[in-house]
């Protein structure tokens, strides 16, 4: 009788802990799913904060860049671009194939220096 | 029941049986009878629907250079329940936004649990206003179209509301492609309302928005744009426009209009100001749809080039109405008729056409109907069925009166001069692309229509070469390069139905090289002042653009050639 006894306490026992314990089990894990969302999302806004940083500062060159606002500056600047005139073209038939220039000349070359000579 | 129990324990026990059974049938009546509008309300007060935007996709030019991008900007807004202090929160907050302090306290006065305060500002005003840490002040991102290159192409790119939807120009037109399609994330939200992270038990991504890439050259743009606002400002014109077409495929290389408005501050210009003028308006083209003439004549051999008419020194009596000649001429050949734009020359040969067959030809060049350019608000201009038309119509029309064209219609006409013959649909959107790149949709250019013959078309460069070279448009000479092209310029119709002595419309349409034609250019001017001729005020406006335009496209200039003499009759 009193080793039923005994017996259905155990078995009592092991329940309550198997429950309990299953039960911190599964806290833990909803606690470990919102730290890994909370860490994901806090990724996530730095990830778009840069990327839209990055649009901006896109739209910005862009907007730098665009012939509507370089021709506005130079004009601000009292630079006029226009075409060629006929006394502006050397004519050159031996020229060679292709002229190489280094960095320092390439950095020197305005973004429309390609599309106009520049004259006054 | 136990024995031994007392009657008041039994009372207490029937009342606790009473308790329960009147739960249970709560229960039974609750999760029968109100359970679903029960939950909803549950669910309204832990879920969260989090609208997740598409991305508007971006519009190109043909060398891939953005016009029209989205970027995401702060948006600022209110739970004016949260805020304690309101007048102090707004003094602050309106020096951070630069709103007016009134204005800002009225807005947190509000009997309302969400107020916006300022919607996509900078990225400097949204972190100043995050430092103030105001509780009740939050933030969200919303996506702003914005276009780099401000007027640049805006009637051709058209605009956008505040919800990104497309309201004008190409945003309008391929609005479906552009806009995408909006995602939803239902989460769960917490006790402070704010976001559960990990707990999305729902979430359709959202679609972006497709790209467009346009036939328009941003540089050739910009040259058009600089070219004709120099020209608009000189002449105090009421409007003008041009357009840059490769005369082979149609494809519009620039598209440009005046006055025009910023795409970036729509609300604020005249809705005048926003028409695209270069598809929208109609006007009576004057001697540029000369060219219409002369060619259905040549092509009908009803005329050889070198047949000559009397020119009546200028004044010309006919079914009642006088006609006059800017200059008086006496017998001229007949391309020199058009080489020196002679009204009555014109309406003498026009005679030798018929209505009929100047009718077929006025359709085959396309006017009276739309062009089909993927632009919204086209108009079709009006030609009149030869049954409607007057004694007096065929000269009319042969002189560019009785007829209205577009400017986007003369593009289209010049260019089958151009390309040797052949009527070419203008297209401006090249392509639609997913936003991995890869193309949805090729818009091929349509294939052309012939509409004259090649030697017809050869015999009208030149003869428009002539015109350029010694007749109505030296100024759009241009030294080595040897345009071609036709002025134009027609007396508009006041209100009360007579042509106007103040009001005219100025126009130059032609194309550069005349021999092996790059590039058509036409040129319009509405109500230039005080100077009205289209071989003053747009001729120097095209000769502008294609002298940049052959430096642009490193197009060598040629020796002239050695003096030709045109054989006459």
């Amino acid at each position: 009788m009193e080793k039923n006894r005994n017996n259905y306490c155990q078995r009592m026992l092991a329940l309550i802990f198997a429950a309990t314990f299953t039960a911190v089990m599964y806290v833990n894990q909803q606690a470990l799913i919102y730290q890994m969302g909370l860490k994901l999302k806090t990724n996530s806004d730095i990830y778009t904060k840069l990327v839209d940083h990055n649009k901006i500062l896109v739209y910005n060159v862009l907007n730098l860049s665009s012939p509507v606002t370089l021709e506005r500056r130079l004009l601000a600047k009292e630079v006029e671009l226009s075409m060629p005139s006929k006394w502006h073209v050397v004519k050159n038939d031996h020229s060679p194939k292709k002229v190489v220039l280094n960095s320092k000349e390439l950095a020197k070359k305005g973004p429309l220096s390609n599309l106009f000579a520049k004259g006054r | 029941m136990y024995k031994g129990t007392t009657p008041r324990i039994r009372k207490v026990l029937y009342a606790l049986i009473l308790a329960f059974a009147l739960l249970v049938v709560r229960l039974i009546f609750v999760q029968l009878g109100a359970a679903k509008p029960l939950s909803d309300i549950a669910s309204s007060q832990y879920k969260l629907a989090v609208s997740l935007l598409p991305k508007r996709g971006v519009i190109y030019d043909r060398n891939l250079k953005e016009l029209a991008i989205s970027i995401n900007l702060t948006s600022v807004f209110a739970d004016p329940f949260k805020i304690k202090d309101k007048e102090l929160a707004a003094r602050k907050l309106s020096a951070a936004l630069g709103a007016g302090q009134a204005e800002t306290y009225q807005k947190l006065s509000r009997e309302k649990g969400f107020v916006w305060l300022a919607r996509r500002v900078s990225p400097d005003k949204a972190r100043a206003v995050a430092s103030l840490n105001i509780k009740g002040i939050d933030f969200i991102k919303e996506p702003q179209r914005v276009y780099p290159n401000g007027v640049m192409a805006s009637h051709a790119l058209g605009f956008t509301d505040i919800d990104n939807n497309g309201l004008e120009g190409l945003e309008l037109k391929f609005d479906k492609y552009l806009k995408g399609i909006p995602g939803w994330r239902y989460a769960v939200r917490d006790a402070k309302q704010r976001e559960v992270p990990g707990y999305n038990y729902k979430e359709i991504l959202p679609v972006d928005g497709d790209n467009l890439v346009l036939t328009i050259d941003s540089m050739v743009q910009a040259l058009a744009e600089k070219e004709l606002n120099n020209g608009f400002e000189k002449y105090h014109a009421k409007g003008g426009c041009v357009i840059v077409m490769d005369p082979y495929t149609g494809d519009i290389l620039a598209l440009a209009n005046r006055p025009s408005y910023d795409p970036n501050n729509a609300q604020s210009a005249p809705a005048d100001y926003r028409r695209n003028r270069a598809i929208c308006d109609f006007f009576e083209p004057g001697s540029s749809f000369k060219i219409v003439a002369a060619s259905s004549l040549l092509e009908e051999k009803a005329v050889r080039p070198g047949d000559k008419f009397f020119c009546e020194n200028g004044e010309y009596r006919w079914c009642g109405h006088t006609y006059h000649d800017h200059t008086a001429h006496g017998w001229l050949a007949f391309r020199d008729v058009i080489k020196y734009s002679s009204n009555i020359g014109t309406m003498k040969a026009a005679q030798k056409l018929g209505k009929d067959r100047f009718y077929k030809y006025i359709k085959k060049f396309g006017f009276g109907e739309k062009t089909g350019i993927d632009l919204p608000g086209e108009v079709n201009g009006v030609t009149r069925h030869p049954g409607t038309w007057s004694k007096l119509s065929l000269c009319s029309i042969a002189m560019g009166q009785e007829v209205t064209v577009t400017a986007i219609q003369l593009a289209c006409a010049i260019s089958a001069l151009a390309n040797g013959g052949n009527l070419v649909k203008p297209r401006i959107v090249q392509r639609i692309e997913a936003c991995s790149g890869h193309a949805i949709q090729v818009f091929e250019p349509k294939k052309p229509q012939r509409v004259i013959s090649e030697a017809t078309a050869k015999e009208m460069r030149d003869i428009l070469r002539s015109v350029v070279d010694d007749g109505t448009a030296q100024l759009a000479e241009l030294e080595g390069y040897f345009p071609a092209g036709k002025t134009g310029t027609a007396q508009k119709v006041e209100p009360n139905g007579v042509y106007s002595h103040r009001k005219f419309t100025a126009s130059f349409i032609g194309f550069v090289p005349y021999d092996n034609p790059k590039f058509t250019i036409v040129v319009i001017m509405d109500e230039p002042r005080p100077i009205y001729y289209g071989g003053v005020v747009s001729a120097p406006v095209f000769k502008k653009i294609a002298g940049e335009l052959m430096s642009y496209a490193k197009i060598q200039p040629k020796e002239p050639p050695q003096p030709r003499r045109l054989p006459t009759r």
